[in-house]
């Protein structure tokens, strides 16, 4: 496992690269959650956030040629579609109140 | 060729995630930001997918690869509609040169008219909005 | 219906013939398949299940169109110094009148052309969508119910 992520063959180079700016667009998404103004602003960026972290792992994946990362990919995009809607649900059935 | 192909999907997947982050700190209300990050993020995500899928090129991996897609072209659009209408009766005003939205939801029962065959006439939302915020 | 069995028998028929069980051998004999269906189905008077399939592709194909065209528009906005956008939320009237076909609808235009559906009112009749890059309100609607709507509906009745 380590000698794979130590000794990546130079045509993986892409995916990297990919991952790095998957890395700068999280920083980018976390300063849209510190800023707000609404929370809606602030779930949807935490929606895209989680986006890109399954984005993450799915190059993960394809770099480490591991199919079970995909799996975890999927059931995190799973988890962030759910809390997206709980999210959308308690802003809704909070101005109902 | 195969790396060439996919070098390409996952970079220009990664790129449209990092203009669909960008958006979301550029545009200027809620629900434009909205439209960038469901996009531009959905796009960069199934190019993503797509070029983990051909790397791996196992038939598990593609059919994997062809569940995920299918899994995020029918959730984002659903979050996103869910989230919009949340933030719409939350208070949260969209920058726009018209809005046909207004005054359409009823402030209670949060049922929506069609503005087709009037319903009796309802108190607007500005009301909510001005409770909320 | 029994159409796309057959298709789906020929394909496994033609996987046992070559002999090879892979994804590759499934397609293939999918698609030479679909030829016999083609072929076959006029003769038995509907040619429902090739039209539908032409179709779905026509549509396949226009919707990826739109879905990379959309997103370098946004893309470019996003970019560039300047906004282009001139975002307005537009009560669209429909015509598709199923769940599904609304739902179908709702989904395309979230993922497609600066369109984005925002709620569906309560007796089904209007889409309320926030649409970035008309001109005016009634441009927009035009866009949506001549684009997307008219070839969605081509394809599912």
């Amino acid at each position: 496992m380590t000698e794979r992520l130590v000794g990546l063959p130079a045509t993986s180079l892409p995916l990297t690269a990919a991952m790095v700016i998957l890395v700068g667009a999280l920083l980018l998404a976390l300063i849209r959650i510190v800023r707000g103004p609404t929370i809606p602003d602030r779930v949807i960026a935490l929606d895209l956030m989680a986006s890109l972290v399954v984005g993450l792992l799915l190059l993960l994946g394809a770099v480490l040629d591991l199919l079970a990362i995909v799996d975890i990919a999927i059931v995190l995009a799973l988890i962030a579609f759910l809390s997206t809607v709980a999210f959308a649900s308690l802003i809704e059935r909070r101005t109902r109140e | 060729m195969i790396v060439f192909v996919t070098g390409l999907l996952a970079l220009s997947g990664a790129l449209l995630m990092l203009i669909a982050a960008v958006g979301l700190l550029r545009m200027p209300d809620f629900y434009t930001r909205m439209q960038a990050a469901a996009k531009a993020g959905t796009l960069g995500i199934l190019l993503i997918v797509a070029a983990t899928g051909i790397t791996l090129g196992s038939v598990s991996a593609l059919l994997h690869a062809f569940l995920a897609s299918l899994f995020f072209v029918l959730t984002t659009p659903v979050a996103a509609h869910l989230l919009g209408r949340a933030a719409y009766l939350s208070g949260v005003r969209p920058w726009v040169l018209q809005d046909e939205l207004a005054g359409r939801y009823h402030t209670q029962t949060h049922e929506l008219g069609s503005g087709r065959a009037p319903t009796a006439s309802l108190p607007g939302i500005d009301q909510a909005e001005q409770a909320s915020s | 219906m029994s159409s796309f069995l057959l298709n789906v028998l020929l394909a496994l028929i033609w996987t046992m013939a070559v002999g090879r069980f892979t994804l590759q051998q499934l397609v293939l004999g999918f698609l030479l398949g679909f030829l016999v269906v083609a072929i076959v189905e006029p003769l038995q008077g509907t040619s429902r299940y090739t039209r539908r399939v032409t179709r779905g592709l026509r549509f396949a194909a226009f919707f990826l169109k739109e879905l990379v065209l959309s997103n370098l528009r946004i893309a470019y906005d996003v970019i560039t110094p300047r906004l282009h956008a001139r975002p307005q939320i537009v009560a669209v009237p429909l015509d598709a009148q199923t769940e599904s076909e609304i739902t179908l609808l709702a989904n395309f235009l979230t993922l497609t052309p600066g369109t984005l559906s925002l709620d569906l009112s309560s007796d089904k009749r209007v889409l309320y969508v926030h649409a970035m890059y008309a001109e005016n309100p009634e441009q927009a609607i035009n866009q949506i119910k001549q684009g997307m709507e008219m070839r969605l509906l081509e394809v599912l009745r």
